[in-house]
């Protein structure tokens, strides 16, 4: 088939060599296929290799075996074909001109990506009103917040209209509404509206559940397992989840007589520790886990609910997403 | 056609993305145009200590030209040029590694060499304003008189003399892209280029081995072709020598400079230094 606007990996490898026999197994045999159109998510804690992954299809990176096909392109053959095809987000604000203002960032990358000299002022126009920052527009990058540097980024990316987007982190430090409205328009507007196909990584399990149709879980440089997040949930051995929330510091030393009842997730959040069992019975473990919380933390509330992707995610990997699994 | 159309505009817009950000900065870029008065005002205050004056009956005897500061100046002015081929240009992807623009720059739809090309362009406008500026007031203040006859064999000299200095600043905009300690290289190039150059003084007094390193180097014939021109310098060139021989040291030098440039590139991103800083 051919895949003129869709994604293609084959046992991709990217391998960093550190000082003496050292090496990093970035990306090590990755195997993946994005439909046309799709919305697709990668999630896994630092250092799973997302960006890496992201480098090696956008061309800056050359990966050491396997091969990516990227809108019909290969990314070793023909990256410069691969590269018209594209729309790559990352470094995040960072990626834009800071003493130069919005126009004046888009004007650069509209010429530099190849944006007809007739279509630019309109295209211009369009991306400022789309991402709401036409009032910022002859303001320099360096005062606009986080929030709104992002959503240039996001106008500069799409600057000359790519069929395909590599997107990551896109809310990485970003506070809550401009969080929310990022993800509300890669959703309707990329997603829906505009019908690109999308690769989004992402640390935040919330983000991936929400918004991609697929998700692939990436951990140390390895795909864990591929699936919708609902039938990513099912693969559950357990159905419910415990959760205590409680202010304190526990480790999961102290859970080790309860590894037979179920999976532990521990995370930290805003402050606050949550202590999660995957179990089929809660009623059962509650007085215990309760207890030994009790131990050590104070306990806010307790409650069941179902499991989330990140609760997966440690059943699949043994590995939290809140980790930082980077090698040095 | 459409992507002649596209590269030429993006050559552009990378020169007119440069003027932005520099005039970002006024005062720093009002001191370019000053700066170098400063940095020339010790070789002539050297020169007339140890002459007595401005004008020299040995300078004269061993170059045919008597007046010390229109000699010196042509030196300098060309040398404006090659730190502008070594840092302008040199330093350019250093500046985007440092910005975070630099996977954004690399991952757009064109061949690496136009991105070169824009460096190019710019520091040729930049620099070329620069020095037009000061040799306007230089020999205004001096009242120094060129000849003018040759100005039009000056401005070949100049370009071909310029193109191959790129080979250089390619070269080390290649350098920082692939390799950690690739300042080391470039300023032992520059220094290196700035000893050998006859600046101040004419190719004879060089001793014979480096006088040989001078030879293969576009400075050199800039330097001694400007000065015979402007100055009436004898140099023991024919212009027809000189032209050709930069011409050739243009060709070696670019490709030279693509060369390593694009195997910096290869290797950074075999490597993955290209985006670190
Ligand atoms: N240029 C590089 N040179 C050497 N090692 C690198 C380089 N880039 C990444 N690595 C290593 O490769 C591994 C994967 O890093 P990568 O940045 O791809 O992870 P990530 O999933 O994007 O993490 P994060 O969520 O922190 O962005 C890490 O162990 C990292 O140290
Ligand atoms: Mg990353």
């Amino acid at each position: 088939m051919l895949q003129t606007r869709g994604i293609e990996l084959k046992n991709l490898v990217k391998v960093f060599k550190k000082k003496k026999k050292d090496e990093v197994r970035a990306v090590d045999g990755v195997s993946f296929r994005i439909a046309e159109g799709e919305l697709f998510g990668l999630l896994g804690p630092n250092g799973a290799g997302k960006t890496t992954l992201i480098k090696c299809l956008s061309t800056l990176l050359i990966p050491d075996d396997g091969t990516a096909i990227v809108g019909g392109c290969d990314v070793n053959a023909d990256p410069l074909g691969v590269r018209r095809k594209l729309g790559v987000l990352t470094g995040g604000e960072r990626s834009l001109y800071w003493k130069l203002t919005p126009v004046e960032n888009l004007n650069y990358f509209a010429a530099l990506y190849g944006v007809p000299r007739s279509e630019t002022k309109e295209r211009i126009h369009y991306l400022l009103e789309l991402m709401d920052l036409f009032d910022k527009k002859h303001e320099r990058v360096e005062r606009l917040s986080s929030g709104m540097k992002q959503k240039l980024s996001i106008a500069r990316t799409l600057v000359h209209d790519p069929p395909i987007l590599l997107i990551d982190e896109p809310t990485l430090g970003l506070d809550p509404y401009f969080a929310r409205f990022i993800r509300t328009f890669i959703k309707t507007e990329l997603h829906e509206q505009l019908k690109k196909t999308i690769l989004l990584t992402t640390h935040y399990m919330d983000e991936a559940d929400e918004l991609c149709e697929r998700i692939a879980f990436m951990y140390n440089g390895k795909i864990k397992a591929l699936d919708t997040p609902h039938l990513l949930k099912k693969r559950m051995p357990q159905e419910q989840v415990l959760e205590v929330k409680c202010v304190g510091d526990i480790d999961d030393q102290a859970f080790s007589s309860m590894h037979e009842y179920g999976t532990l997730n521990l995370s930290k959040q805003d402050g606050f520790t949550y202590v999660r069992m995957s179990t089929e019975n809660p009623e059962d473990l509650l007085s215990g886990v309760v207890e030994i919380v009790r131990d050590r933390a104070r306990v806010l509330s307790v409650s069941v609910t179902s499991p989330t992707l990140e609760d997966v995610f440690v059943h699949l990997t043994g590995a939290s997403l809140k980790d930082d699994t980077t090698q040095q | 056609m459409k992507r002649v159309i596209h590269y030429l505009r993006a050559i552009n817009a990378e020169n007119m993305k440069e003027w932005r950000i520099e005039l970002k900065y006024k005062p720093d870029f009002f001191r370019q145009f000053f700066a170098p008065f400063v940095y020339l005002l010790p070789y002539f205050l050297y020169g007339v200590a140890l002459l007595g004056g401005r004008f020299s009956e040995h300078l004269q005897s061993i170059t045919g030209v008597a007046d010390m500061i229109a000699y010196t100046f042509i030196g300098y002015l060309i040398m404006g040029f090659l730190n502008t081929a070594c840092w302008a240009m040199g330093w350019s992807l250093r500046k985007e590694q440092w910005y975070g623009t630099l996977d954004t720059v690399f991952a757009a739809p064109v061949p690496r060499w136009v991105y070169v090309a824009g460096m190019a362009f710019h520091s040729t406008l930049h620099q070329g304003l620069i020095m037009v500026f000061q040799a306007v007031i230089i020999s205004v203040f001096f009242a120094i008189a060129f000849k003018t006859t040759g100005i039009g064999v000056v401005l070949v000299i100049v370009a071909l003399m310029v193109v191959g200095l790129y080979g250089l600043g390619v070269l080390i905009a290649g350098l920082t892209i692939g390799l950690k300690q690739w300042w080391v290289i470039s300023e032992a190039l520059n220094t290196l280029m700035v000893v050998v150059t006859p600046i101040a003084y004419p190719l004879a007094v060089l001793p014979v081995f480096i006088r040989k390193i001078s030879l293969v180097l576009p400075t050199t014939y800039g330097v001694m072709g400007v000065r015979h021109l402007l100055l009436g310098e004898q140099i023991g060139y024919d212009l027809t020598t000189i032209l050709f021989r930069l011409a050739v040291i243009l060709i070696v030098w670019v490709t030279i400079g693509m060369g390593v440039f694009m195997m910096m590139d290869r290797y950074g991103r075999k490597k993955g230094f290209v985006s670190l800083y």
